[in-house]
């Protein structure tokens, strides 16, 4: 689990309108291209890891393995609100996610 | 010597910014006037400065260095983040700090015995700063000290440390040599509840047991009534972003834990709202 890189990725996203726009029109190659930077010789360690579940759940922009895996909610609902809204009309992108998230409860999401 | 004026509590919901415009939707009356009612007290009582305990919502502070409790040393403060733009349709807007009152609250060259603050020479506040001074005071033209209480990324600070904080602000406000006039200004939850499932469920509250709990523990003026009843397992029962309650227990502090004039959890769309407002002059 990297509850951690999970929140950090997707506040990297949601805080930024282009990456947003990037994630939605490739999810596989913002991923990818996400995890292959990191820590160098003249930053701050960042060693950018994701596990392949969660690498798969951010590529296929599904909710309820992110909250199943540990995304904090607050980070996650205001991501995938950026990432779904202009697809997914405001009220039913709410129902639909409270319908995802209600069979996993509350899991564990301190890191 | 400075005097602490008043202290209130508002609520920061950033949806409010889309919904509450003239003509004004029924159920959000209430909470635009106690907005409008804690403004005119400011101006009413010729506040100087405003000393604003909130939460940073995992924007400027998150995992990588995360602060229990940082206080803002700069001359000014840009407001909101490019996602609240988008998300909740925000503007762009500058807050004049106010670095003595800092300096003086934080300890300038040893850390208070009471509160071990960080401090922060840079600092973009988001909406849980910025909602409440855009309702009170709306041209943005009150200088203020901003306190982040970390209550998102766990371990959280104890209940017990938000009556310690409110306290020392009203000690440092009594001592500071100036006769200006200062608010506390706190920002918070009743129950509430992003991203769980039980979020945004239509009007009324995820918890009307906890609102009621908590609205007469400051309509009474029982601290140790609001310390006792914020135990973290019981505010998360109450709604997973629920947490953030516990700054208003500053404000009842810092009046030495007597009654609110006002103290109400006013109903709307969305998640009951607390309103909670001392005069002290």
């Amino acid at each position: 689990m990297s509850k951690y890189m999970i929140n950090k990725l997707m506040r990297a996203i949601e805080m930024s309108d282009s990456a947003v726009v990037a994630y939605v029109g490739d999810t596989e190659a913002f991923v990818d291209a996400w995890l292959a930077g990191g820590a160098g010789p003249d930053s701050v360690t960042d060693d950018r890891a994701l596990t392949p579940e969660e690498r798969a759940a951010f590529i296929a922009r599904d909710e309820a393995e992110l909250y199943r895996l540990g995304a904090h909610p607050y980070l996650l609902w205001h991501f995938i609100e950026a990432v779904w809204v202009h697809e997914v009309p405001w009220p039913d992108l709410n129902e639909r996610y409270r319908e995802a998230v209600r069979p996993h409860g509350y899991p564990d999401y301190v890191c | 010597m400075a005097q602490l004026v008043m202290a209130a509590a508002t609520p920061h919901n950033p949806l409010l910014w889309r919904t509450m415009h003239e003509p004004m939707p029924d159920d959000l009356r209430g909470v635009a006037d106690n907005f409008a009612l804690i403004g005119r007290t400011m101006r009413e009582l010729g506040v100087d400065v405003i000393v604003e305990v909130g939460t940073d919502h995992v924007r400027q502070f998150y995992s990588d260095n995360c602060p229990a409790f940082i206080i803002g040393k700069a001359d000014s403060y840009h407001g909101t983040f490019e996602n609240e733009v988008r998300t909740f349709g925000m503007e762009y807007c500058e807050v004049q700090g106010h670095r003595e009152l800092a300096d003086h609250i934080a300890g300038r060259t040893v850390l208070t015995d009471a509160i071990d603050f960080a401090v922060s020479h840079e600092w973009r506040l988001d909406h849980g700063f910025i909602i409440p001074l855009a309702y009170t005071t709306p041209d943005f033209d009150i200088p203020v000290v901003p306190i982040h209480v970390n209550a998102t990324l766990p371990p959280l600070p104890r209940p017990e440390r938000f009556a310690v904080l409110g306290r020392h602000i009203a000690e440092s406000v009594r001592t500071w040599e100036s006769d200006a006039r200062v608010a506390l200004l706190t920002s918070g939850h009743m129950a509430t509840e992003i991203g769980g499932p039980r979020q945004f469920m239509g009007a009324g509250s995820p918890d009307p047991d906890f609102d009621r709990d908590a609205v007469r523990w400051f309509r009474d003026g029982d601290l140790e009534a609001a310390i006792a009843g914020c135990t973290y397992e019981r505010i998360m029962a109450a709604g997973n972003v629920t947490y953030q309650h516990v700054n208003i227990i500053a404000a009842l502090a810092a009046m030495d834990g007597r009654p609110a004039d006002l103290a109400e959890a006013t109903e709307s769309r969305y998640a009951s709202s607390p309103f909670f407002l001392w005069r002290n002059a």
